[in-house]
């Protein structure tokens, strides 16, 4: 692995932790397709650490009873 | 297949979590059980045990602690002491050497006992408990006080805030040597140390300070809270160095400029920082688990006829913020940062300030979570309310979802999009969504790192049994509340409140919509009784928390179930239509 892919794999790491273990034990609560942690890992993959991070964070914060829903691909 | 897989995979799970999460807590989370009560005649046998440090502090073994009693007594009845009477603390400084040696903290106790005594902080060389300050000069080609220097006091005297005390020896060959202390109403002693030349030569002398102390009652330096050496240096609050690796290399020096330097456990401290005068700080190991940090200035050259003064400041006490913020104010550069709040120190400290606030009003900790809890469920209680008004809309188009489950019900992939298109035609959405959830995630960080670190929240009780939030639960249920001589392995210690965590988690998921897949929804079902394990040693207080809040929660979907009635009629149809699917599957399952 590439030092330079660090952070990226950082972050899916967190991601995917989130789906493991506090997602797993929470009722559904996503209001958008694909959910959140998905989204954010999709969204480093394709567009890096900082990008893609930064995509994830806006995602969340549209994430309320007050924001979106339905259908939201990583653009 | 799939649902049996699902099982087992959870029961796996749970049984990992529930035996690493005692391993995992023990490291985290270490429980206060205070070693200081149980002295055995001849506990010898446990000397030779190892060190296990704990949260508050203090010895661990009984030999130690009973030796301690000891020493303490020989060492402080020899006389030749000078008395410290103040709010904070009080003890003796030691005419031999001028060291201070004797202080323990008159607004702590040792144990949520009433009548147990003060925390000491500092303990005589020679003694198990070792720590002490001392004030000194390296001097060239002249004598200089060193540690069994006896020290001239005037009759009589005594430091309180109210009188100084100046200690004063002279070396035979012209110089004379002074400290002055002066101690105010908290934990801050203040030295000066002057040497007068009245020699007929000029002499060199470097000022020092340090503090010593060893490592046997240290307490547990955890991942987010740190005890051991600290210190500020450049400004920037150094929590990085710890006992072992001053061990390893010996002696542990900071190239930038010292604004303090000492010792911290979770709630007690003791540092050193140099006013007005720039000064270099080292730790060292000095063997035999004692450690030494100094404080000292640049050489200076004093001419025959003059004097070179200068003063330190030294803390040694409790970390109560406010103290420490006043120490801070007044000039010891980020002092209120030596309490280890790590990187949420934004959120932290407002929950601190608002759970001190509510504290100030009510006078009681536990009312004051309670009140906490109230006021966070407030500020998400239109979340729930919006969310209720999405579930009503729901309703109306309930029949267009069946419709869509049911052409779509062998394409899970394809049935969720559909619906989620429907959600969007509709312009209804029956879910809250993560945002909520990560709001409240940082409440609880910060009230458990509250209550791990403040020492304000140290043996304060709530109610009845609960005599320290802080601590975890007392009350065991499986050694019948303490009837059965045994502690239960901790991850079977579950408490009362424990308990109470579990039932009102279970009424509150109780009243949450089913889950889509039954799978699914018999794990969630099991969730509270596991939670209740995983929590029972976290500190009460933070089960007051979420006792408080699963309570709320209940509170609030009643009174919302009330508003919107058709959704409770919906709930509970949809609950007895679970219920008679399930018992529907149950045959066919044996059979497949």
């Amino acid at each position: 692995m590439r030092v330079g892919e660090l952070p990226k794999r950082m972050l899916v790491l967190v991601a995917r932790a989130w789906q493991l273990g506090p997602s797993l034990l929470m009722p559904p609560t996503c209001r958008y397709q694909p959910s959140c942690s998905q989204y954010a890992i999709e969204a480093v993959e394709k567009h890096g650490a900082i990008k893609g991070g930064w995509l994830a964070i806006k995602r969340i914060m549209r994430c309320h009873p007050w924001g979106g829903h339905g259908p939201d691909p990583v653009p | 297949m799939e649902n049996q897989r699902n099982i087992i995979l959870a029961v796996l799970m749970t049984a990992l979590v529930l035996f690493g999460w005692d391993a995992a807590v023990g490291y985290f989370y270490p429980q206060s059980k205070t070693p200081t009560q149980v002295v055995e005649s001849g506990g010898a046998k446990n000397a030779a045990g190892p060190l296990k440090p704990t949260r508050e502090g203090g010895l661990t073994n009984a030999a130690d602690v009973q030796l301690e009693q000891q020493d303490l007594k020989t060492a402080l009845a020899s006389g030749g002491r000078v008395p410290i009477a103040a709010d904070g603390v009080s003890g003796s400084i030691n005419l031999r050497g001028a060291i201070v040696d004797d202080l323990v903290l008159n607004g702590h106790r040792e144990t949520v006992n009433k009548d147990s005594g003060p925390v000491r902080l500092y303990s005589p060389a020679g003694t198990p408990a070792q720590q002490f300050a001392q004030f000194g000069w390296v001097g060239q080609g002249f004598a200089t006080p060193n540690a069994t220097t006896v020290w001239s006091a005037p009759e009589g005297a005594k430091l309180t805030p109210q009188s100084p005390l100046t200690l004063t020896w002279q070396n035979g060959s012209g110089q004379t040597f002074a400290i002055t202390f002066t101690i105010d109403e908290d934990y801050l002693i203040t030295a000066t140390q002057r040497v007068m030349n009245r020699g007929a030569a000029p002499v060199t002398v470097q000022p020092f300070g340090l503090i010593n102390r060893t490592d046997r009652t240290a307490s547990l330096d955890t991942w987010n809270v740190h005890s051991g050496p600290i210190g500020a240096f450049d400004g920037s609050v150094s929590f990085g160095t710890d006992y072992s690796d001053v061990v390893e290399s010996g002696v542990v020096n900071s190239a930038e400029r010292t604004n303090w330097i000492g010792f911290t456990d979770v709630y007690w401290m003791s540092t050193l920082a140099p006013v007005d005068a720039a000064a270099s700080g080292t730790f060292r190991s000095l063997g035999n688990s004692l450690f030494r940090s100094d404080l000292v200035y640049d050489e200076a050259v004093v001419q025959p006829g003059q004097q070179l003064a200068l003063t330190t400041k030294l803390f040694a006490g409790a970390k109560e913020n406010a103290v420490l913020e006043r120490y801070e104010a007044e000039g010891i550069t980020n002092f209120g940062l030596a309490i280890d709040w790590g990187w949420f120190r934004w959120f932290e400290k407002p929950i601190f300030w608002l759970l001190l606030s509510l504290f100030e009003l009510v006078g009681n900790f536990g009312v004051a979570i309670i009140l906490l809890t109230v006021i966070v469920r407030g500020i998400m209680f239109p979340v729930a309310q919006r969310q209720f008004a999405s579930m009503a809309a729901m309703r109306a188009i309930q029949p267009k979802m069946k419709a869509l489950q049911e052409r779509y019900k062998d394409d899970k992939q394809t049935q969720q999009q559909k619906i989620m298109e429907l959600y969007k035609q509709e312009k209804v959405n029956p879910l809250a969504g993560c945002l909520p959830v990560f709001l409240q995630i940082p409440v609880f960080f910060a009230l458990y790192k509250v209550l791990i670190l403040a020492i304000e929240m140290r043996h304060q009780p709530f109610v009845l049994w609960i005599k320290d939030l802080s601590a975890p639960d007392p009350l065991m249920i499986l050694n019948l509340f303490g009837l059965l001589p045994f502690d239960p392995p901790s991850f079977l210690g579950i408490g009362i409140l424990a308990v109470l965590l579990g039932i009102t988690m279970y009424l509150q998921f109780k009243l949450n919509p089913a889950q889509v897949d039954p799978a699914q929804q018999q794990i969630f079902m099991l969730m509270p009784w596991f939670m209740m394990f995983v929590m029972a040693p976290f500190a009460a207080g933070l089960l007051l928390y979420w006792i408080t809040s699963n309570i709320l929660t209940i509170g609030q979907q009643k009174f919302l179930y009330s508003r919107h009635p058709q959704l409770k009629a919906q709930a509970e149809k949809e609950a007895a239509d679970k219920q008679r699917g399930a018992e529907r599957d149950k045959p066919a399952k044996r059979g497949a």
